[in-house]
């Protein structure tokens, strides 16, 4: 780390680029500053691509952790948050395929525990107990069945239904044709639509 | 391609707002004539919904620290910067190639004229018996010193002038080969009591 720093009372308004630059630069106050602005997205990414909050957790840190280490790696002049969701969602993939091969080599029992949705976690305390039961079993519901479908069509999905991230983004993050991200992505909605169809009409029902 | 089909196709595209007008028109449209593709994008549109409503996890109040504490205790990353190294066995290898060409050029250098290799080689050898003919049908033995002298005084004598002098040498003969059970050897012309390196060359 530089032994001398100068003061930089700007962090807050310096672009998302720029603080990954004086990050680059061993300025360490701009580090916490870039963790505060996207903490939320990762987490929340790698929560919706486990469906695991408590894992999250760890591997959210991780992702930080690497940004910190390879940051001479990043390339000025491109968007962090391209950068930062490519390291994201690299890691979610390879923890997927960590968890699918610990399944595949332990039991089943394992597939549960893999399964294992936060819903109860994400649950909203002050709501209405019935009515948060009712809603935390559909939360719980749709998160089991994000978390079914095939690993290179949810990561598409997440990005796109649940970060919000444009198709040219999703393309540069994984890597892939913005033609093949658009049919990854309907084939995941498809499947959703199908896995959730029941779910859907039960609530209809009532 | 069916007109649901069709329909099915733009889903995304409607869900998304990326599409046209015309697009936008034909659908709407559609789906005013289609009570199937009408339900069908309802399911659609209220699944993606389900999965846009899921509440957002936050993340843990302490992950910048962590963070940081973390990466300080890993080593740092090397820059991308493409450098080529040197690679660990280029020494080596560098030193086995550098001595083969030493072994096989040993035979050669100590055949060159004026070699100490040769001199030492020589001075070693005994110099060949040579045998020339005599009217009166006597052997006598000719040494290398002799040959030149009795050449010269008896004219008639087969042992060349130069016979000894190897600067005229030919440093290469090649001599057919044969092959016996899939390995080739060479017969050696050389006459008997002459030394000389003998290699077998197959292709």
């Amino acid at each position: 780390m530089a032994p001398e720093q100068p003061p930089l009372p700007q962090v807050v308004s310096l672009s998302d680029e720029d603080l990954m630059a004086r990050v680059a630069e061993d300025d360490e106050r701009a580090f916490p500053e870039l963790v505060r602005r996207f903490q939320s997205r990762v987490t929340n990414l790698i929560s919706r691509v486990l469906n695991d909050r408590n894992g999250a957790d760890d591997l959210a840190q991780e992702v930080f952790v690497r940004v910190f280490v390879h940051r001479r790696n990043y390339r000025r002049g491109s968007k962090f948050s391209t950068w930062l969701f490519t390291i994201a969602a690299n890691l979610a993939k390879n923890e997927i395929r960590r968890r699918v091969r610990r399944r595949n080599w332990f039991s089943l029992d394992a597939l549960t525990e893999v399964l294992q949705d936060s819903a109860p976690q994400l649950a909203d305390p002050t709501e209405n107990h019935e009515i948060g039961l009712e809603r935390e079993q559909l939360r719980e519901e749709v998160g089991k069945a994000i978390a079914t479908v095939p690993e290179k069509y949810r990561l598409a999905l997440v990005l796109r239904d649940i970060e919000g991230l444009p198709y040219e983004e999703i393309a540069e993050v994984l890597g892939i044709p913005g033609g093949t991200v658009r049919s990854r992505i309907n084939r995941a909605r498809g499947m959703l639509k199908r896995k959730l169809q029941p779910l859907l009409r039960k609530q209809e029902s009532r | 391609m069916s007109h649901c089909t069709r329909a099915h196709d733009l889903f995304g595209a409607f869900w998304d707002d990326e599409i046209t007008r015309a697009e936008r028109d034909w659908l709407e449209g559609h789906f005013r004539d289609c009570a199937s593709c009408r339900a069908e994008y309802d399911t659609y549109s209220r699944a993606l919904g389900l999965v846009q409503e899921l509440p957002r996890a936050e993340a843990a109040p302490d992950l910048a620290e962590r963070a940081l504490a973390e990466a300080k205790r890993r080593a740092p990353e090397p820059d991308r910067i493409f450098v080529r190294e040197t690679p660990r066995w280029a020494p080596v290898a560098a030193a086995a190639a550098v001595l083969l060409a030493v072994l096989a050029l040993a035979p050669y250098v100590a055949r060159m004229p004026g070699s100490p290799l040769l001199a030492q080689r020589d001075a070693k050898v005994a110099a060949p018996r040579l045998v020339a003919a005599t009217p009166n049908g006597t052997q006598p033995s000719v040494t290398p010193e002799t040959a030149a002298t009795s050449s010269a005084t008896s004219g008639g004598s087969a042992v060349a002038e130069n016979l000894f002098d190897h600067t005229e040498d030919i440093d290469f003969v090649l001599d057919p080969v044969q092959v016996r059970r899939g390995r080739a050897v060479a017969v050696s012309n050389l006459p008997e009591g002459v030394q000389g390196e003998q290699a077998v060359i197959t292709f």
